[in-house]
């Protein structure tokens, strides 16, 4: 009996939603999402980069540029300079100009494309809005996907969940004029761990 | 038309800057720079790399050393903006990012070996061969400019041609590797020293 109330309490709690795991307290909606961080055309984003995939780690440089309304240059090049892929955003088009054949594989191009296009995403509808502690959380979809962002009041965490559970954390620290100097990306479904660090001048 | 005979002018001048070579100078550049190349034990030297991406408003800067002990012992070394170092010692290729170790094996890889191979030619300049690559002389100011491009097609598709400039002892002062779309490394050599006794500590990771 006592089993069955564990395992009861445990379903409880497995299917309670997001929010409600997380205590997020229900406010309204007073604004959208605005994510400033790789928004400026005039600014060259360069970051040293560290890539934790499986048991193996490989590190470079991650190269963001604005190029127009909606649409960005995502590169990432060995320090050495060599290039290991190149991606254009434009809109809701996503094009592949180079991948080092060794990278090219559909399962791994999606998952970079979907956690770029958060990077870069600057405008997104505030679907819900909630509170915890003095952070505001807002609730919006990219690409049939759901996401939190928290604002303290500026970006510092955005987490993507399912109904229930994480799949994927961005954390952005050490900000200093709508730049992230570390940006951290960390999945839990799979082991995925991508650190940016800014170089840029 | 004032303004024509200027860009006239101007290209003229311009292409004037680079001149190809005649045969005889081609062999006399290549067996000095071949000379040196055998003569040379150990190479150390600072270094600007530069990253040129189309897109970019300006070309991403990184600085290191570079140190060089015959045969084959190589170590590249960033020191700012970022702490990166690779080494080629004992058909392993040795990282030290950042404090954060690892090694690839390039006994086993292919590309490695003949990425090292690479970059120990191009430090000394000894690309010379006309079954790997098409070649290309050019006088360049008071210095000497040699196109290497490969023939392997797969090569090809990462580096579409190595332009390297030459003193006028023979010694590059200078590496460009362009891309087939046109971005490209360049990497420009000062404080160069040749033949002074490097510590073999130098070459730990």
């Amino acid at each position: 009996m006592r089993y069955l109330l564990i395992s009861i309490c445990f379903i409880f709690f497995g299917c309670a939603s997001f929010p409600k795991k997380n205590n997020f307290v229900v406010t309204p909606v007073t604004s959208n999402i605005n994510n400033p961080y790789f928004a400026n055309p005039d600014q060259d984003y360069i970051y040293k980069a560290n890539i934790e995939v499986y048991d193996n780690a490989f590190g470079g440089i991650f190269i963001v540029k604005k190029i127009g309304d909606q649409h960005h240059r995502i590169v990432f090049t060995t320090e050495m300079g060599n290039k290991l892929f190149d991606f254009t955003f434009n809109k809701d088009d996503f094009t592949v100009n180079y991948i080092l054949d060794d990278l090219n594989k559909k399962i791994l191009i999606n998952v970079l494309k979907k956690d770029f296009k958060v990077l870069i995403t600057e405008h997104l509808t505030a679907e819900k809005n909630y509170a915890i502690a003095d952070e505001i959380i807002k609730k919006t979809s990219l690409d049939n996907k759901t996401y939190y962002y928290f604002e303290s009041p500026e970006i510092t965490k955005i987490i993507r969940a399912n109904s229930h559970k994480e799949k994927v954390r961005f954390l952005f620290t050490d900000l200093n004029d709508n730049i992230a100097q570390q940006i951290e990306i960390i999945h839990s479904n799979i082991k995925l761990k991508i650190n940016l660090k800014s170089i840029t001048k | 038309m004032r303004k024509l005979v200027y860009i006239l002018f101007f290209t003229v001048f311009a292409t004037q800057a680079q001149t190809p070579m005649n045969s005889t100078e081609a062999m006399t550049l290549k067996s000095k720079v071949k000379a040196l190349a055998t003569t040379t034990k150990t190479i150390s030297s600072d270094f600007v790399q530069y990253k040129h991406l189309d897109f970019l408003d300006n070309d991403i800067e990184t600085s290191g050393k570079l140190a060089f002990k015959a045969p084959d012992l190589v170590k590249w070394e960033y020191v700012a903006p970022f702490k990166y170092s690779v080494l080629f010692k004992d058909e392993t290729l040795f990282i030290n990012d950042e404090g954060n170790k690892s090694n690839v094996d390039i006994g086993s890889n292919k590309m490695f070996k003949q990425l090292n191979k690479l970059i120990i030619s191009s430090v000394k300049g000894d690309m010379f061969d006309e079954v790997e690559f098409t070649i290309e002389y050019f006088h360049k100011d008071q210095n000497s400019l040699v196109y290497f491009s490969p023939r392997d097609k797969k090569f090809a598709k990462y580096i579409q041609a190595f332009h390297i400039t030459f003193n006028s002892k023979g010694d590059v002062i200078e590496v460009k590797m362009l891309e087939p779309s046109q971005d490209y490394t360049k990497i420009v050599f000062s404080n160069k020293v040749l033949n002074q006794t490097l510590d073999n500590a130098i070459f730990t990771n």
